[in-house]
C-alpha cells in the first residue's frame, strides 16, 4: 500500500499525476504549505494529523472497481464547432488548449497537410510526454504544430524535439511540475536551419521569424496538451517566464569560429540535429573589452550567484556567446574547450555565500560529487568543464548570453529524420 | 447560419492503465512502513516525529530512504528493496 503526503499548494499535482499514473485513488495525505518554513513544534502537529488520516487509510476497504484504460484526457479525437475564428478559439480557451494566444484551428485537412511530407505515419508512436505520460503520436504532435502556426515542413524538427525532451536525462518531469521558471529552450542545427529560413543571426531569440515562433510555440503546446503541464495545475511553476511561450534558434554555424554544437556531440556537419535545454531564463553579458581574458573574467563573475540552481544541484549552465566575442576568443587562441575551463575554473562560488538552509541542502545533493561540503567549499558550477554549453549565436555587437540551466537536467539532442522529399536540393 | 467545421482534439491519453490501490492493510499495528524523503527542507523532520508515533502507538517499524534530489525519481533500488520490505510506503510532493 501507498499514501503521498503532499503540501497544500502541491495536492492538486499529487492527485493529478497518481491519476496519470493510473493510480487515481492514491490516498493523499496533506500539510501546510509553505512546509519548510514550520517549527519543530509544528511539524510534531502536523505529523499527529497526518498519522490520523493514515492511520484512517490503512483501514479503508479496498476500492477495486474496474476502470477503464487511459489517462482520463477528452477521447473524443473530433470536435464540431461553428465555424469561425471566435468560436474555435473559444472552445480551446474553455478547454485550457491554448497558451493563452490564438491558435489555428486543427482541422483534419491542415493536420493530414502538416503529416502529409514528413515521413511519419499517423499513428506513429514518438514518445510519452511527462507529467501526464500523454502517448505523443506524430498526428498529436501534428495538430499542436498546425495550432501553432507550422509550416508543414517544421513537423520533423518538432517530432524530433519531442523525442528529445521525453529522453530520461532530461528530466521532463521535474521541468514541467516544478516551482522553477523552468522552460525549455530548442536549438537547431545543420542544413535544414537554412532550408525552415530559421533565424541564427540578428534578434535570434527574439520575434518576427516564422519558423522559429511557430517550432518552439508547438513544442510548448505539446508539453501542455501531451504533457499536461497545465499552469496551476500540474505545471506548479512561481512565476513561469517569457520562455515558456516559445524559446527556439538556430546556431550561427556560418560565423562560428569553432565546431557548431552537434558536431561537438558527435554528429555530422550535414546532419541536422535539434538539442533541449531546460533553460531557468536568460542574462545579458556585455562587454565592450576585445580583451579575451578579461571577456573571460567578467562572463565568469556574472555566473556566480547564490540563488543559482547551477550551484545548489550542479547543473548544465549555458552560454550563448556572439559571433563577434566568439572570434575574439578563437583569436587569441582559445578553443571552445579552453573557454569552458576557463569560466568552470573562475566561476566556482564560495559555500559560505550560501544560506544556511541552501547550504545543507547543497551538502545532501553534491556529496558524491565533492564529498563533506564545508563553508570553505569552492562550488563549482559544474561537475566538470566539459558540462558548460557553449554555443555561438546572434549577429554583430558585444552582447553574449547566460542561459542558467534548471539544474537537474541534461540537455539532449536528437537527429531530425527527413526523408528524400525534406532533402533534396 | 454559420456552418460548424470539424478541429482535432490536441490532448493525448495517458495509456497507463488505471489500477485500484492495493488492499487496505487492516490498521498500522505491527507493520513496517517505509519513507521516500524527498530531501525538501523539514520533511527529514516530518518523517522522524511520525516514525516515533509509529513506533510508540502502533508498535510499527519505520525505513526511511532519501532522495538525492526531490525532482528526480527515487531509484529502482529503493523502489525494489521497499517493495519487498514494507506493507506501506509514504512519499512526499511539495515545500
Amino acid at each position: 500500500m501507498a499514501i503521498e503526503v503532499c503540501s497544500t499548494a502541491f495536492s492538486g499535482l499529487g492527485r493529478s499525476q497518481a491519476k496519470a499514473l493510473g493510480y487515481p485513488d492514491l490516498p493523499l495525505a496533506v500539510v501546510r504549505h509553505p512546509f519548510g518554513s514550520l517549527s519543530r513544534a509544528e511539524i510534531r502537529w502536523e505529523a499527529e494529523e497526518c498519522m490520523g488520516k493514515i492511520a484512517a487509510f490503512a483501514k479503508q476497504a479496498r476500492n477495486d472497481r474496474a476502470r477503464p484504460p487511459g489517462g482520463g484526457t477528452d477521447a473524443v479525437r473530433l470536435i464540431a464547432v461553428a465555424d469561425d475564428a471566435e468560436s474555435v478559439n473559444l472552445l480551446f480557451r474553455e478547454r485550457q488548449w491554448t497558451d493563452g494566444l490564438p491558435i489555428v484551428p486543427p482541422t483534419r485537412e491542415r493536420v493530414e497537410h502538416m503529416l502529409s511530407r514528413s515521413g511519419y505515419m499517423p499513428n506513429e508512436f514518438i514518445a510519452r510526454v511527462a507529467p501526464a505520460f500523454g502517448e505523443a503520436t506524430a498526428e498529436s504532435i501534428a495538430v499542436n504544430a498546425v495550432m501553432a502556426g507550422c509550416d508543414a515542413e517544421y513537423l520533423p524538427v518538432l517530432i524530433a524535439a519531442v523525442e528529445a525532451i521525453s529522453a530520461p536525462e532530461f528530466n521532463l518531469q521535474g521541468i514541467q511540475t516544478t516551482t522553477n521558471p523552468s522552460a525549455v529552450w530548442l536549438l537547431v542545427n545543420g542544413p535544414i536551419v537554412s532550408r525552415l529560413g530559421m533565424n541564427s543571426g540578428i534578434n535570434c531569440l527574439g520575434q518576427g521569424n516564422w519558423a522559429n515562433a511557430t517550432l518552439g510555440r508547438a513544442l510548448h503546446l505539446v508539453m501542455q496538451n501531451i504533457g499536461g503541464a497545465i499552469g496551476g495545475e500540474m505545471d506548479r511553476a512561481t512565476m513561469g517566464q517569457p520562455g515558456k511561450y516559445l524559446f527556439c534558434c538556430a546556431e550561427n554555424e556560418a560565423e562560428n569560429p569553432w565546431q557548431p554544437v552537434h558536431v561537438e556531440r558527435g554528429f555530422s556537419a550535414n546532419d541536422s540535429v535539434v538539442t533541449v535545454i531546460g533553460a531557468e531564463g536568460s542574462l545579458n553579458l556585455n562587454t565592450h573589452s576585445k580583451d579575451a581574458l578579461e571577456i573571460l573574467r567578467i562572463f565568469a563573475e556574472t555566473l556566480v550567484r547564490p540563488s543559482g540552481n547551477d550551484y545548489f544541484l550542479c547543473g548544465e549552465p549555458w552560454l550563448i556567446i556572439s559571433p563577434e566575442t566568439a572570434n575574439i576568443l578563437s583569436g587569441e587562441g582559445l578553443a571552445k574547450g579552453d573557454v569552458k575551463r576557463s569560466l568552470w575554473e573562475q566561476s566556482k562560488l564560495p559555500a559560505r555565500r550560501l544560506t544556511d538552509v541552501d547550504l545543507n541542502l547543497t551538502r545532501i545533493r553534491r556529496i558524491a560529487e565533492l564529498g563533506e561540503v564545508t563553508q570553505d567549499t569552492m562550488l563549482p558550477i559544474a561537475t566538470a568543464a566539459g558540462s558548460i554549453g557553449i554555443v555561438v549565436c546572434g549577429g554583430p555587437g558585444t552582447h553574449s548570453m547566460y542561459i542558467p540551466s534548471f539544474g537537474n537536467t541534461r540537455s539532449v539532442s536528437r537527429k531530425v529524420r527527413l526523408n528524400a522529399y525534406q532533402t533534396e536540393p | 447560419m454559420t456552418a460548424n467545421i470539424f478541429v482535432m482534439n490536441p490532448t493525448a491519453a495517458g495509456g497507463n492503465e488505471q489500477a485500484a490501490v492495493p488492499e487496505a492493510l487492516d490498521g498500522l499495528r505491527g507493520k513496517v512502513v517505509g519513507f521516500i524523503d524527498n530531501s525538501k527542507p523539514n520533511f527529514d523532520h516530518l518523517i522522524a516525529e511520525m516514525a516515533e508515533i509509529l513506533e510508540s502507538r502502533y508498535a510499527a517499524r519505520s525505513i526511511v530512504r532519501r532522495k538525492r534530489l526531490a525532482s528526480i525519481p527515487a531509484e529502482d533500488q529503493v523502489f525494489a528493496e521497499l517493495v519487498q520490505e514494507c506493507d506501506l510506503v509514504i512519499t512526499g510532493s511539495g515545500d
